[in-house]
């Protein structure tokens, strides 16, 4: 059917562009997500067990409910708070806070890895806390967890396809207008799906080469 | 803010039938996704590439595009073969294929735990494959596949709240219905996230109580001479 295949190649400069957004809408929530993260693995190994508990509380909360009902929850409770911020904004922060809780058991992962004997030494060295974490544990840990943060990252780069529902006109966004406008649904999904595929199957094979260069620290 | 506890009153009935159906959904998709996971997982490990090469490429496609695009393809793409389903019925599919790929990772894996001299011992033995299968490999890579199949089960579970955007009445299709009455989306989205939060929590304590129950002994993996032990347990537990 030559016209599916017109449809298709037609759609395909628009859905370009919903695709680079959601590629940056990704990348935005993956560069805060890491801070977040971070913040919380440190936070978790704190001293002060309310913050601990905090802590646990958020990644039990972000990992055991939906991340559509959450980026609702933020979409509509950020406003009633009194913030008014842009559409795009409240979904970055839906998929960043989101993500900072997987990217945070991530770390905790990673942290067994690093021998005990290092933080018994700086210890020792009577290194202060923030120290410690910042040249000897978290450069470590970092190294460890590329690979699965590339996992992560095509996780967000699905997962950024529910700010369709919230109006944020990335890919998914994309196809829906162009469906409205053709009404060739089966189309137009496919060459999304085939963009999806190909933004996600590209990020997988440099998740394994990355598995594959940083084994050097995997040896320790 | 101010939180409207009325909305709760009038929301949470709503709710509740909205959680109902969702628990109904993942009944039905669930056990199928095991079903057709276990189907591929098999057909991956096949040494005949016909077998292995669709079996991988489905499995690549349903992972490497969103749930929601999938569900859009199969509600909205199918009336064009002249095939017109429910929402309720796309979601179920929907559901059942997808999480069938992410259930076939997870049980290849826990194959390929299993010593490969085990199925080639059984094999060697003249028990069919499908025997050794179930007798030989299945209860050796208990251990290994619940994890792996309880991280499965939860995501499928949070992944059904999207088939509310292909219109299948469960929890978030309820919680838009509450909203439209109370135009309170706070409330509603903190009541729904709430629920969502204690069904997962309660089904991930069922089976990593299961998980327990299956592996009391000290031993990760029950031991191999003895497959028979872990199978009269799942039976039990199962009834």
């Amino acid at each position: 059917m030559p016209t599916a295949i017109k449809v298709m190649v037609d759609a395909a400069p628009w859905l370009l562009q919903g695709a680079v957004m959601t590629l940056e809408t990704s990348l935005l929530a993956i560069a805060l997500g890491l801070p977040v993260g971070i913040a919380l693995a440190v936070a978790q190994r704190a001293r002060l067990r309310m913050l601990r508990g905090f802590v646990s509380v958020y990644i039990s909360f972000a990992r055991g409910t939906p991340l559509f009902i959450q980026i609702m929850l933020v979409f509509f409770v950020l406003p009633s708070l009194g913030f008014d911020i842009p559409r795009f904004c409240a979904g970055v922060i839906a998929l960043s806070l989101n993500s900072g809780a997987y990217i945070a058991e991530m770390i905790r992962g990673g942290l067994t890895a690093i021998p005990k004997g290092q933080v018994e030494a700086a210890r020792a060295l009577s290194m202060p806390r923030s120290l410690m974490w910042r040249h000897i544990i978290l450069p470590q840990v970092l190294a460890l967890i590329l690979p699965p943060l590339t996992v992560e990252f095509t996780g967000l780069l699905k997962g950024s396809a529910l700010l369709a529902v919230i109006g944020i006109v990335e890919l998914t966004r994309t196809g829906q207008q162009m469906v409205a406008a053709t009404f060739k649904p089966l189309e137009i999904w496919l060459m999304v799906g085939i963009f999806y595929f190909v933004m996600c199957y590209a990020l997988a094979a440099l998740t394994r080469y990355l598995e594959r260069t940083t084994q050097v620290y995997r040896a320790v | 803010m101010d939180f409207d506890f009325s909305v709760v009153a009038f929301g949470f009935p709503i709710l509740l039938r909205g959680l109902v159906n969702t628990v109904l959904f993942c009944t039905i998709s669930l056990p199928a996704g095991l079903v057709l996971g276990s189907a591929v997982a098999l057909l991956r490990l096949s040494h005949r590439r016909v077998a292995r090469l669709p079996a991988a490429v489905f499995v690549e496609i349903i992972r490497d595009t969103p749930f929601l695009v999938q569900a859009f393809l199969l509600f909205y793409g199918l009336p064009a073969f002249g095939v017109r389903l429910s929402a309720a019925t796309a979601g179920v599919l929907v559901l059942s294929v997808h999480s069938g790929a992410y259930f076939a990772e997870a049980i290849r894996g826990a194959i390929l735990s299993v010593p490969k001299g085990q199925l080639e011992a059984a094999r060697a033995l003249g028990m069919p494959y499908l025997h050794a299968m179930r007798r030989i490999v299945f209860p050796q890579m208990l251990g290994y596949l619940l994890p792996a199949l309880t991280n499965q089960i939860i995501g499928a579970i949070k992944d059904s709240a999207v088939l509310s955007v292909i219109t299948a009445p469960e929890l978030s299709m309820a919680a838009q219905m509450v909203l439209g009455e109370s135009f309170s989306p706070v409330e509603t989205y903190a009541m729904v996230a709430t629920i969502y939060w204690a069904l997962i929590a309660a089904v991930s304590a069922g089976l990593m109580r299961l998980e327990k129950r299956l592996f009391r002994s000290d031993a990760a993996v029950p031991r191999p001479d003895t497959p028979r032990l872990a199978l009269s347990a799942l039976e039990t537990t199962a009834s």
